[in-house]
């Protein structure tokens, strides 16, 4: 039975009403790409939603007196070419305008790019102008004002032309847990902050493609390096899930052997990569070259099992010299699976090593490689000087195997892709190639050390405020002989599961990458959590130079909250975060690094660590900033505000949680036993407290793997700890 | 079934001979908001979502608490952000009788766990009444669910943003609504058959707060009795004139007091220290530009006027005083703290000095989940799982900080039957204890699903609302 809805919408209807007098006509040529005519559509909405007025598509002017659209460029559509005359300006692949007109007539304004996806960045780009802000999982919109049209003269073109995202990689927290329906939610965000490019880094062990080499099947496939994530009845947060069982990525869940996951898991990637090309965004996969799933050590003679999470790959050892045809046929299987099995991907992106256990044939490489780059080339030993001395994360002994194994690989990667059909795909056509993760004492001669054609992306240190501490890398790189890209920490793993901010750090990098030419940069980060200041100010800084860090805040907050002085307090808050993060990062312990032993590698007898104290006080003040911004926003904004104040209570009930198992670890120390079993009792409150508290505001699959791996990594160990302790007799 | 003023005891002993006519939870808590059922035989002890599940129905979210009128069980949701919806069942085969759909147009900003439908209906067995904030009050047919009467109410306002979640009770021949928010608050009464506004007193000197009215009869006297800001207070439920208060309350109040004979038991925790009057809390979240004072534009458009009336020098800010002027009545400059108190009704004037039976400062309370009064004990339950019994006569301790082995938060309050008492936690567990002098955990129950709204229980069932569920727990076969 209904009844007739209460009538409480009158001021609302009415004012709906008046305004749908108006009406607009977007026109969208006749020669328009797919990808126009959802940016028509895409406008459509948002005009419907800003204005309250009726918008109708067309393909021609029409004859009553309509308010116009024209979207696309004089080449696409009749109408601009009618309207602009000779006034459309030159525009790069990427450039874009947006300009009002009055002639004859007729008014309106054109929103249009020189290529299609640059018309959709143009549509949002004036949603963004009437109020709109895209955040990382939704829109806000302003509340409903009257339509104008006129006083646009806009053109846009990028500082930084490459604008990439990461995806997939490997952790519980990050997008590996997502499926499908978070990944295109992101991504249609990502569109609408001018994001052009998606990377999906895919590890060896991924059931992400299948491939057979001599007779040997790939057959592991596995997600979160092979660790499973249980939830029960008594995983604190639980209600987060929507049932107990075990945390899986829902587009994978039920799949049981290899080959159902590894179906599952072409399909996931398929789905991903086609909502990215639909969008206007290149695609690329991003895969170690010389790192394969442990059951090809049995046909290669020569890889041996890389020690680490549950030794689920091989690298190839210094048995092999660096043309070993069997290596060479291993990694083009590979390469070529990866082309057969997602034909439409536009880039590869290949990493050359990034274990560097392959060192021995380090001078035969270098003399390969120092023949390319001809008379200026270094000295080997030079080389290794420089990175055994320089204060990036990859020093000392550590640094000088860097490079060796860099070299190495990169000499192997000259051999290999000297076959240029190793790229190609059926239709002849190329995929293009980026090569990774070059060491950085090569960058000088970095267009003469990677393989013809080829782009970079490179990895300097592992948070922006450390790349800083190299400036003078970044812009010896020769960005003019080699398009690059830079890798940009987002957020920092040693951080990890704690709240984080980077964006005033990440200005200072774009200034120099933006001055010394670089093409652009691949964000790399695990959860989305606080990162839509970050991405917002990337978003706008890549195609204004006058764009910093505290106007991208404030055109971003002072918008969504309506206040200013909400944006203050929450400039406060980030910079209490981005503190909080760099001294916690710095401590270089992994405090918070979400993997086994993250909580009890606290539970010992060393006094706590002066910074924690600093650290607390930081996060402490960053939510009580956060609650202030909360407690004054519009309520369009009341989620997001939630959402972070929430987490940054969270994050001090880590905190204490940490804190008193590191006062029960003390206790232990000294033999004081109520004492140990009344501070682990309070770490488990904490804890407790900790993982309820998210699982109030619960977002994404990120949210709910952070919920997973708090329960396996610190809960369990610690509640099992402290029932040990309750069996023992002194207890 | 109308409502009929028996106290606990008597009602025993009239179910006791009436036992074919169906035992009712018709409102928060059950009779006279107590969270007690006297009836109630067999209840069940272990029980999940998965067990004992006499009909279970996915109903949408929403925080407001199921009630039982002549055997059938009333419940609130949200359907979509646009759409608010009163459900009713059958309350022993769970099939859906009726509903009723309502748009509420745009909803106002709250807090969670609060949500837009938290209010818990109120009936009379043969109509329910609804409040939601948008609209006001909607009387329907228990049995058919058609509209009898809508009464409009005006807009409510939170300084703190944390939303309605006030909830009428049905006396005699009137509903009573009681809603303080910050702005203009009020108890209000209206003709059960008609809507019409009997009497409505406005309570100037409250701030926001969420106590249902409870009924105390004591001295031959009945009272609707308030919880609120500061104050204790005793109103005619002819003429809703105030008859008596009692000044021993603190600042912000989210729990609703118990009775039990004629005297009234409430336990509060209200941020700060009693120091901390209003103006600490609003520097502290309001003052968003940290001046040490509060602009015009640091507070809705709604508070305005207070403004004004607050801004005593003209400056155009709310400096130290001012605010508190502004928003605080002077008479009731109370702070936060914690209490655990009983008073006893059927007074006149001030009886602050006169009729606190006892008072306790101690760390016991929480600052949603309200007391439950039962076998001569006060038991209450906090954040932590961490509870207290004290005696009801003296205030005596029985136990304090005992855990019963469930963390997280409460925000359902505890209720009883059948020598039980049961525990809603936030995190999805009821915990069942056994009505004693110590904690005895008898079960503690997944529901699968957070737990916010407080149960209700009649004829042997348990109905439990979760985030987006309502079962049904019976040892009855299905």
């Amino acid at each position: 039975m209904r009844s007739l809805p209460v009538a409480v919408f009158a001021f609302a209807v009415s004012l709906t009403t008046v305004r749908a007098a108006d009406q607009v006509t977007v026109i969208v040529g006749r020669g328009a790409a797919d990808l126009e005519h959802f940016a028509a559509r895409e406008l459509v909405g948002q005009f419907k939603r800003l204005f309250g007025v009726n918008v109708v598509l067309a393909d021609s002017i029409p004859d009553r007196q309509d308010k116009l659209v024209l979207l696309g460029s004089p080449s696409r559509n009749a109408a601009v070419r009618a309207i602009a005359g000779g006034s459309w300006p030159r525009l790069s692949d990427q450039g874009f305008l947006l300009r009002s007109f009055d002639r004859d007539g007729r008014r309106g304004v054109m929103v249009g790019g020189e290529s299609p996806v640059a018309t959709l960045w143009a549509v949002y780009e004036l949603g963004h102008r009437f109020g709109i802000r895209y955040l990382l999982r939704e829109d806000m919109f302003p509340d409903p004002q009257p339509l104008k049209l006129s006083g646009f003269d806009v053109i846009m073109e990028p500082e930084l032309r490459t604008r990439t995202w990461r995806t997939i990689s490997d952790s519980v927290i990050g997008s590996e847990s997502w499926g499908i329906d978070d990944h295109q939610k992101l991504l249609r965000q990502l569109a609408k902050l001018k994001f052009n490019s998606v990377m999906l880094s895919i590890s060896p062990w991924h059931p992400f493609v299948h491939y057979e080499f001599r007779g040997v099947k790939k057959q592991t496939g596995a997600l979160w390096f092979g660790e499973r994530f249980v939830i029960d009845a008594e995983t604190p947060g639980r209600v987060a899930f929507a049932s107990t069982g075990e945390f899986t990525n829902p587009d994978l869940s039920g799949a049981a052997t290899y080959e159902q996951m590894t179906e599952s898991g072409i399909r996931h990637v398929r789905q991903i990569m086609l909502e990215a090309q639909r969008l206007g965004m290149s695609v690329g996969v991003a895969i170690s070259a010389l790192e394969f799933p442990r059951e090809f050590r049995q046909v290669l003679p020569g890889l041996e099992a890389l020690d680490g999470l549950r030794n689920l790959s091989c690298v190839p050892s210094d048995e092999l010299p660096p043309d070993d045809p069997g290596l060479k046929e291993l990694v083009a299987t590979k390469l070529r699976a990866y082309i057969e099995t997602y034909p439409k991907i536009d880039r590869i992106y290949l990493t050359p090593s990034e274990v560097h256990e392959w060192q021995t044939p380090v001078d035969s490489a270098w003399q390969q490689l120092s023949q390319l780059i001809g008379k200026d080339a270094p000295s080997l030993d030079s080389l290794m000087k420089s990175a055994g001395s320089r204060p990036q994360i990859a020093a000392g002994d550590r640094g000088e195997r860097s490079i060796k194994g860099n070299i190495v690989a990169l000499a192997f990667l000259h051999n290999l892709l000297a076959d240029s059909k190793l790229l190609q795909r059926a239709d002849g056509s190329s995929v293009d190639l980026t090569i990774t993760s070059v060491d950085p004492v090569l960058y000088p001669v970095l267009d003469r050390v990677i393989p013809a054609r080829a782009s970079t992306l490179n990895f300097v240190d592992e948070t922006a405020r450390r790349t800083l501490e190299n400036t003078e890398i970044l812009e010896a790189l020769p960005a003019d002989r080699v398009r690059s890209q830079l890798v940009i920490t987002l957020a920092d793993d040693h951080v990890g599961v704690l709240s984080q901010a980077a964006t005033r750090s990440i200005s200072e990098l774009v200034e120099v990458i933006r001055k010394s030419a670089w093409d652009g940069f691949a964000t790399q980060c695990r959860m989305l959590a606080e990162l839509d200041p970050t991405v917002h100010f990337l978003s706008r800084a890549a195609w204004d130079r006058d764009v910093t860090a505290r106007s991208a805040h404030d055109d971003l907050f002072a918008t969504i909250t309506g206040k200013q002085s909400a944006s203050d307090r929450l400039w406060l808050a980030m910079g209490y975060l981005e503190a909080a993060a760099e001294l916690t990062g710095s401590s270089g312990s992994g405090f918070s690094f979400p993997l086994e032993g993250m909580l009890m590698k606290h539970y010992c007898g060393d006094p706590a660590p002066d910074w924690w104290e600093q650290q607390n006080k930081l996060y402490t003040e960053a939510m009580i900033e956060l609650y202030r911004a909360a407690s004054n926003r519009h309520p369009r904004a009341d989620r997001r505000m939630f959402y972070w104040a929430k987490r940054s209570e969270y994050v001090l009930e880590y905190l204490g949680a940490v804190k008193a198992v590191r006062a029960a670890g003390i206790a232990r120390k000294k033999g004081q036993n109520e004492e140990v079993m009344a501070q682990l009792e309070v770490a488990i409150e904490s804890l407790y407290n900790a993982m309820d508290t998210l699982s109030d505001v619960v977002e994404d699959q990120s949210d709910r793997g952070l919920i997973a791996t708090l329960n396996r990594h610190a809960w369990r160990p610690l509640t099992i700890e402290y029932e040990k302790l309750l069996e023992e007799p002194e207890h | 079934m109308r409502w009929v003023l028996f106290t606990p005891l008597s009602l025993a002993i009239v179910s006791s001979v009436t036992t074919s006519i169906a035992e009712d939870w018709s409102q928060f808590r059950g009779y006279n908001a107590t969270g007690v059922s006297l009836e109630s035989r067999d209840l069940p002890v272990r029980f999940s979502h998965q067990e004992k599940v006499l009909w279970s129905s996915e109903i949408g979210k929403g925080i407001g608490c199921p009630i039982v009128s002549s055997g059938k069980v009333v419940a609130t949701t949200m359907l979509d952000e646009q759409t608010f919806c009163v459900l009713c069942f059958d309350a022993k085969t769970g099939k859906e009788l009726w509903r009723q759909e309502i748009g509420i147009g745009l909803t106002p900003s709250i807090t969670s766990p609060n949500t837009q439908a938290s209010s818990t209906p109120a009936a009379d067995g043969e109509r329910v009444y609804v409040y939601f904030s948008t609209i006001g009050m909607l009387a329907y047919d228990l049995s058919t669910g058609e509209q009898i009467w809508m009464q409009r109410l005006p807009p409510s306002f939170y300084l703190m943003g944390w939303g309605d979640a006030h909830s009428p009770i049905v006396y005699e021949d009137k509903v009573i609504f009681n809603r303080d928010d910050d702005l203009a608050p009020f108890l209000i009464a209206f003709d059960k058959y008609t809507g019409e506004v009997i009497w409505k007193t406005e309570r100037a000197e409250m701030l926001a707060g969420y106590a249902v009215p409870v009924i105390c009869t004591a001295n031959g006297q009945t009272d609707i009795v308030i919880a609120g800001t500061g104050k204790l207070k005793g109103y005619d439920p002819k003429t809703g004139r105030e008859r008596w208060t009692c000044n021993s309350l603190l600042r912000t109040i989210m729990t609703t007091p118990a009775v039990a004979d004629d005297l009234i038991y409430i336990s509060v925790q209200s941020f700060g220290d009693t120091d901390r009057v209003l103006k600490y809390a609003l520097l502290q979240w309001k003052d968003t530009n940290q001046d040490g004072k509060l602009g015009k534009d640091e507070l809705d458009e709604a508070f305005w006027k207070k403004f004004y009336q607050g801004d005593r020098n003209g400056d155009g800010f709310l400096i130290e005083d001012e605010i508190d002027a502004a928003f605080q009545a002077p008479t009731n400059m109370v702070g936060g703290g914690n209490t655990i108190q009983a008073v006893r009704g059927g007074g006149s004037g001030d009886v602050t000095e006169t009729h606190v039976v006892w008072n306790l400062d101690n760390k016991s309370p929480s600052n949603i989940a309200s007391p439950l009064v039962t076998n001569g004990r006060v038991f209450v339950v906090k954040k932590g799982g961490i509870s207290a019994s004290f005696d009801a006569q003296t205030g005596a301790e029985v136990y304090s900080r005992k855990r019963i082995r469930n963390f997280g938060n409460y925000y359902a309050s505890p209720i009883g039957g059948d020598g039980k008492i049961y525990v809603q936690g936030e995190n999805g567990f009821i915990v069942v204890l056994r009505q004693g002098p110590e904690v005895e955990v008898l079960a503690r129950n997944d529901m699968g699903d957070s737990v916010v709204a407080t149960p209700a229980i009649a004829d042997g069932r348990i109905y439990v609302r979760t985030l987006t569920r309502l079962h049904c727990f019976s040892e009855e076969e299905n």
